[in-house]
């Protein structure tokens, strides 16, 4: 097998014209052997170079692979920042599979493991084990803009530790829940529960992460991981294996489901002291407690901890993961469709800036989830702001594919303009931004219809440069609104409905 | 007309009465908003029909064989087009019929049968049609 491989990769990246692409490996019961399967297409520069302009560019952005967020099974990662959730350990817990529920299992009796060491008097080899555990960047998960991120320091991990000693409870029987030493710990937060999680099934997450990788075509790439838990051994390893590489870094990536994904942990330090400390601890004359008191008093009082555990545990049914992206309610989007109509046209009382917020968030949610939100940008151009929207093309519909193949649009860009009338400077000021990722599409988001000269002007510039601008107004918003709301079509058609109408304008 | 196309006639004139019933109700709800792709393939199938027995005299508009389904027409677009259509059914239909009157032994009108042309085969009297 492994002569194969090796013929194959020589063969591949051999100079006979055509550079291949590791598209998929094929794998048996061990991740050690491996089939190697190349795409026999060269590789395409001109969007490689394209790719990397992308804004906010995410994996199968640069990989050029048609996913939506809707569609995958896990977080899509970014490729130059952390996905801003986290891995909730409840989340495996009231899972119905049982493969969820064994891996909380695994989670929690290796946790739990560090105290049997601290009790066997080998506190050395569980602190090192917990400060090893304490940071998982091949995840990718949390608020970090480098995606990288530190382990925690001796002192915090001796504080952990110390937990399993000093409190009986946890000493007999250890956690159930251990993001409960959020609530014995100061300094330990929902990043370090969520890495902690991660690293103790990462295991499993490389095998799902190369799953889903033959599945949407992702291509891997040998790679070392250098802490690897080993749940037979209870020790982090080194293992060699397969995956995903981000393209910068060219450090391993490792995708996590997203039904384990949440903004904050279920059992948090927020929600136990709102909902549970004030209104059925804390008296009348009580002094009302710092962080550090109730810290304290969590770790003299692990009972009270333990009675917010069975409830937040009988609550499990409102336990829910929380997507990338929310679209907004109904009601929200008409209300956000009648400020925009009634907002004047201009800057007068902040109108523009109205616009541009109501439009972002209306729009955000009307397009989902055919076209992922991929960032505003705002910023400042000959002394006036300009906001625009811009979304990722995954060619989910006919309409997004042909605008992909036609004019090479990776990314969707719309430019709001709060004005009376669209101008040919507006049109051109779009114009300039068509380059790149945007290809040569872009549309403009203004309050009326465009006067004829303008038309004539995205006409003629469809002659000359094969561009294509729509131009959507109020009353093409109020009907995605209407259709976001009946459920009859999709907003996304009104977009198609403007791009057919611009083609038929079009000389033939 | 034949006794084919006279039940062809009928199938899809129920077809549109049926549809112009559907979507009016939608159009009284919402009349900007637009028709679902399903209900509009529909439509189109009916219309298409319609148009084949209609023919280029009767066809209520000259530039419109079907709706196109990316214009997102909306239900107040379908609910017009769909009277029209059914308005032309009427005056073919009228084209097609006669009457038949039948006396009593006394000489009075006992009954006034509608029949298509050339056939025995019965219909209702013309609708007052608005012209």
């Amino acid at each position: 097998m492994w002569c194969i491989c090796e013929s194959l990769k020589t063969y591949a990246n051999s100079s006979n014209g055509f550079k291949m692409r590791l598209l998929k490996i094929g794998f048996n019961t061990h991740r050690e052997n491996f089939l190697y399967i190349y795409a026999n297409a060269p590789l395409d520069t001109t969007k490689d170079s394209q790719r990397m302009t992308i804004v906010r560019p995410r994996l199968n952005d640069f990989h050029n692979i048609s996913l939506t967020q809707e569609e995958a099974e896990f977080a899509i990662p970014f490729i130059d920042e952390d996905i801003p959730l986290y891995l909730d350990p409840f989340l495996l817990w009231k899972s119905p599979s049982l493969q969820d529920n064994s891996l909380h299992l695994l989670i929690t009796n290796s946790f739990n493991r560090l105290g049997l060491l601290l009790s066997q008097q080998k506190e050395k080899e569980a602190l090192e084990l917990l400060v090893r555990a304490s940071e998982c960047d091949e995840v990718g998960l949390g608020n970090s803009k480098k995606k990288e991120g530190k382990r925690i320091g001796q002192k915090l991990a001796q504080n952990v530790l110390q937990q399993f000693s000093s409190i009986p409870q946890l000493k007999k029987s250890g956690f159930i829940h251990f993001e409960e030493i959020q609530l014995l710990v100061d300094n330990f937060s929902k990043d370090r529960v969520s890495d902690i999680a991660c690293n103790f099934i990462q295991s499993f997450l490389v095998d799902f992460t190369i799953e889903q990788c033959e599945k949407h075509g992702f291509p891997i790439e040998k790679v070392r991981l250098k802490n690897l838990y080993n749940p037979k051994t209870f020790s982090f390893i080194e293992e060699e294996t397969h995956l995903p590489v981000n393209p910068n870094s060219k450090k391993p990536i490792i995708f996590t489901p997203k039904r384990w994904l949440r903004n904050i942990p279920w059992l948090n330090t927020d929600d136990y002291f709102q909902n549970f400390f004030l209104p059925n601890i804390v008296k009348d004359e009580d002094e009302f407690p710092d962080k550090i008191k109730l810290l304290n008093f969590n770790r003299h009082n692990y009972d009270i901890v333990q009675a917010y555990t069975s409830i937040k545990e009988k609550q499990f049914e409102n336990c829910k993961n929380d997507p990338l992206f929310t679209q907004i309610p109904i009601t929200s989007a008409r209300r956000k469709i009648s400020t925009i109509t009634s907002l004047p046209t201009g800057k007068t009382n902040n109108a523009d800036k109205l616009f541009e917020q109501n439009v972002c968030q209306l729009m955000a949610s009307l397009v989902y989830p055919h076209l992922d939100f991929a960032e505003e940008q705002s910023r400042t151009e000959s002394g006036v702001q300009i906001r625009d929207l811009i979304f990722y093309n995954n060619k989910s519909s006919d309409f997004l594919k042909e605008i992909y193949e036609t004019y090479d649009c990776t990314q969707i860009v719309m430019e709001l303009k709060n004005v009376r009338e669209v101008e040919q400077n507006h049109v051109l000021q779009l114009n300039r931004y068509l380059k790149e990722q945007f290809g040569k599409f872009g549309i403009i988001i203004a309050r009326n219809p465009p006067p004829a000269k303008v038309v004539k002007n995205i006409i003629d510039l469809w002659s000359a440069h094969r561009k294509c601008i729509l131009i959507l107004h109020d009353e093409d918003l109020k009907l995605m609104t209407q259709v976001f709301e009946s459920k009859q079509r999709n907003p996304i058609e009104v977009i198609k409905k403007k791009y057919i109408e611009f083609t038929r304008l079009c000389p033939s | 007309m034949s006794k084919v196309v006279i039940d062809e006639f009928k199938k899809v004139l129920n077809q549109l009465e049926g549809l112009h019933e559907e979507i009016s109700s939608l159009s009284k709800k919402s009349y900007t908003d637009a028709l679902n792709g399903f209900k509009l393939k529909m439509t189109n199938q009916v219309l298409k029909k319609t148009n084949k027995i209609l023919g280029d005299h009767y066809k209520p508009f000259d530039d419109f064989e079907v709706f196109n389904e990316e214009d997102l027409p909306t239900n107040s677009d379908v609910a017009l087009v769909l009277s029209q259509y059914i308005n032309c059914m009427e005056s073919l239909r009228e084209e097609n019929i006669f009457s038949k009157i039948e006396y009593t032994s006394s000489g009075s009108v006992a009954k006034i049968i509608w029949l298509w042309k050339s056939t025995k085969i019965e219909t209702y009297p013309p609708k007052n049609v608005k012209r």
